[in-house]
């Protein structure tokens, strides 16, 4: 393979809404694909690479920044399925210190010992929790790191919301020199219904589903074994679609600057949608009873 | 590894370097413990194959600096002259600028430059910003500085507060940079980064590496030479001129066109390894190398760091003479020097590099030092050379120092040092904690704040005659101390080992 220019890719999502998941599904469909990947999972937690290693956590960057006074990055880094990288930035338990602080010293010491040029990488995916709660969590998506942020949402409201206040923060760098956003990885999509949701979110708000991801059993047990469907279930539908989603992400190129709803309209908007909703409810409703 | 200058932030020193602020043995343990010789970066294995071990810190319940790296950074940085420094801080993160003035005042009266007070700003971060972001206010002080001052560049200095927060001052200096037209050079001096002061020399020094050195070197100078020094008199001249060697006096005060020339230079010397930040850079960068010879601190060091000199500038014909004629010119002195400092003991208190060279220099005048006190300790440099390793190198010259003792400059185990070396004068920098002390315990005290009062055959001179007005004042220093009263408790007053607050200390 050629080699070319490090793409750096960031995610984020609400909380619990499979941003790991998807991300370690990405990574997994890219390194099978031949490419070099680092996932560098964003997440007190450290648990955003756990199914590329078979369920292992690993030591995060600020575990060891806490035990030593010099860290060899190296020291962070762990193989996964197929030669992915992993690393863990890590952070502080719940309710004591700075976790948005945590990224940016876990990010800096990765940059400062150039490990991502060392590596060769074709890409390093960043998986970053939640909302942009501060500017730690934003470094990302700063200039000189990732290019392209995709945020991932279901057709939830709450979901929506979250992804709605992404673009804010996403709207806020994009205009000083930061990443743009590809688009929305629509996940536990099922129905029209949930589909049509975040179609007319993304029209409204300027920018594009990237893959429609359905809620799968697939990946559940796939989860439970410690692995990535694309591990575990390589030649199952659900892989293929991570593997489309893997392969578009791997050729996007042109991002933009979304436009984010003012607070006042996206009420408004989910409010319109919440009458479609309990109207199809009530449909179902008589149709159950008229049966 | 190589210094990384693709981003905006400097490595600390601890993680670069390994360096440690709290330590009490002997030089020679010290000298054999670092990474120069038989150190590792990576588990703590005692008793190494050479008898080392890893360099650790050494446990203390108070360990505190009394400085801040960002005031290193920042005061250096404001007296870089057409220069506006912006402090993306707090306002009390600017308290220090009162000293800086004085400093940058003091420096324009010797270099003759226009006696002014230096420009500085601060965007005065409050719990508004805290909460919603300072980048705005970040963004108006850069607009202000330009408009009322029209400097040649801009330093906006990070701070605690805007480090948490995140704030993107990178993003918000390059915007008004395009906006300007003059460069916004970031300095990322974060005061919890790094446990040492030391490491703002390589804040500043990374900035003006990246952004203010020319990047093309259309004359390379083949007669001019960089001296990187930390402030004071050109006593360089003097020693370089009649080798034919021009004198580029850069940090401790310097105009642009003096750092964007150091990429032309023939050579890179450094007067404290402390700052060799620049120089490992200089050479990494620009292919200017840097001499690793021995800093110039009594007389065989001299001959050796000239000889280095003219070694790499091509000028051995002429080197030898000059040492000979230096040498001759100032034995009658030295000699009158070493007959009345004979038999005196000194106590050393400086930054490592530093306190290696003073160190160096009483011996040549025949002083007695049994004791040393350094800020703190690189055991290694940039360049990795150990012929850099002033500390070994001053052990094999001048045989070892019992006592050698690093400490943040903390009062308490300063106290401790002094009473267990008795000596007949100190000699220090930094003066606020150890020349107060030393004069209250009664101890006749050589403050220096122009760390160049030693180097090169004069500086045996100039020390040694300080020394000699210092030594009669014992009556004033006893006076002093009949006046004076600590604040410790009087097991503590007893106390002469300094990490005798230790877990692990030897002594209880």
């Amino acid at each position: 393979m050629a080699k070319s220019k490090l793409k750096q890719i960031a995610i984020y999502g609400k909380g619990g809404i499979g941003k790991s998941t998807t991300t370690s599904n990405i990574s997994a469909a890219l390194v099978d694909a031949g490419y070099k990947v680092m996932q560098f999972g964003c997440d007190p937690k450290s648990d955003s690479t756990n199914t590329l290693r078979g369920g292992d956590y690993i030591p995060s960057v600020l575990d060891l920044l806490h035990e030593n006074s010099r860290v060899d990055a190296h020291d962070a880094i762990f193989r996964g399925f197929g030669g992915v990288y992993c690393v863990e930035a890590g952070g502080p338990q719940p309710g004591v210190g700075c976790a948005g602080r945590g990224i940016i010293a876990a990010v800096q010491l990765l940059k400062q010992q150039d490990i991502f040029d060392e590596l060769d990488l074709d890409y390093v995916i960043f998986d970053v929790l939640g909302d942009v709660v501060c500017g730690g969590f934003a470094v990302p998506i700063r200039e000189g790191i990732a290019e392209h942020v995709f945020t991932i949402s279901s057709a939830d409201f709450m979901a929506i919301y979250a992804a709605n206040n992404l673009f804010r923060g996403i709207q806020t760098y994009s205009n000083k020199g930061g990443a743009l956003l590809g688009g929305v990885i629509a996940n536990s999509i099922n129905t029209d219904f949930q589909r049509e949701i975040l179609d007319d979110f993304v029209a409204r708000t300027r920018t594009q589903v990237v893959e429609y991801v359905p809620r799968s059993l697939t990946v559940t047990q796939a989860e439970l074994q410690g692995k990535t469907t694309i591990e575990a279930a390589p030649r199952s539908e659900q892989a293929r679609i991570y593997r489309r989603l893997a392969q578009r992400i791997a050729e996007h190129t042109e991002s933009t600057v979304p436009a984010p709803l003012s607070p006042q309209d996206l009420r408004s908007w989910s409010a319109g949608w919440a009458d479609q909703l309990i109207e199809i409810e009530r449909k179902s409703q008589h149709l159950a009873v008229a049966s | 590894m190589p210094i990384n200058l693709k981003i905006p932030e400097a490595e600390t020193r601890e993680q670069r370097l390994g360096t440690i602020t709290q330590w009490e043995g002997s030089a020679a343990q010290l000298a054999r413990d670092s990474a120069f010789s038989y150190g590792c970066a990576k588990g703590c294995v005692t008793g190494g194959p050479e008898g080392g071990r890893r360099l650790c810190e050494q446990n203390s319940p108070f360990a505190q600096a009394s400085m801040c790296a960002e005031t290193i950074a920042v005061t250096n940085a404001t007296i870089i002259q057409d220069s506006v420094v912006i402090q993306h801080s707090p306002i009390g993160c600017a308290a220090s600028q009162s000293f800086t003035c004085r400093y940058y005042r003091d420096l324009a009266a010797q270099r003759g430059w226009a006696l002014e007070d230096p420009q500085s700003l601060c965007s005065n971060l409050t719990e508004r910003d805290m909460v919603f972001g300072g980048i705005a206010k970040l963004e108006q002080a850069i607009r202000e500085a330009w408009d009322r001052h029209h400097p040649r560049v801009i330093f906006v200095a990070t701070s605690c507060a805007s480090g948490i927060i995140g704030d993107d001052v990178d993003g918000a200096a390059q915007r008004l940079e395009a906006e300007i037209g003059v460069p916004v050079v970031t300095l990322h001096c974060e005061g919890f980064k790094s446990k040492h002061w030391s490491s703002g020399w390589d804040v500043i020094e990374h900035g003006i590496l990246r952004r203010l050195v020319k990047t093309e070197r259309r004359n390379r100078r083949q007669d001019l030479v960089n001296v990187i020094h930390l402030g004071g008199p050109d006593v360089f001249t003097p020693l370089l001129a009649p080798l034919g060697l021009r004198v580029n006096l850069v940090m401790g005060g310097s105009s642009l066109d003096r750092l964007a020339a150091m990429s032309e230079a023939a050579a890179t010397v450094t007067m404290c390894f402390v700052l060799s930040y620049l120089a490992t850079g200089l050479e990494q960068e620009y292919g200017v190398p840097e001499l690793k010879a021995p800093l110039p601190y009594g007389l065989a060091a001299t001959d050796a760091w000239l000889r280095d000199i003219a070694r790499a500038t091509g000028r051995e014909d002429r080197v030898e003479t000059v040492i000979a004629s230096e040498r001759a010119r100032i034995a009658p002195e030295l000699a009158r020097l070493r007959d009345r400092l004979s038999g005196k003991k000194g106590f050393v208190a400086a930054g490592a590099a530093f306190a290696h060279g003073l160190v160096a220099d009483l011996r040549e005048l025949g002083v007695t030092v049994d004791s040393a006190y350094s800020f703190h300790h690189d055991p290694s440099t940039d360049s990795g050379d150990p012929r850099q390793d002033s500390l070994t190198y001053l052990v094999e010259t001048w045989g070892d120092i019992p006592h050698f003792t690093v400490s943040p400059d903390q009062h308490f185990q300063a106290h401790a040092a002094l009473k267990r070396s008795k000596p007949d004068f100190v000699i220090c920098r930094h003066s606020g904690t150890m020349a107060v002390l030393a004069a209250r315990l009664g101890i006749p005290v050589l403050p220096i704040f122009y760390s160049n009062d030693g180097l090169g055959y004069e500086g045996l001179l100039t020390i040694g005659r300080a020394i000699l007005r210092v030594l009669p004042r014992q009556r004033f220093y006893q006076d002093v101390a009949s006046h004076s009263q600590f604040p410790y408790q009087p097991w503590w007053r007893d106390q002469t080992n300094p990490y005798a607050l230790s877990a692990d200390s030897s002594v209880a």
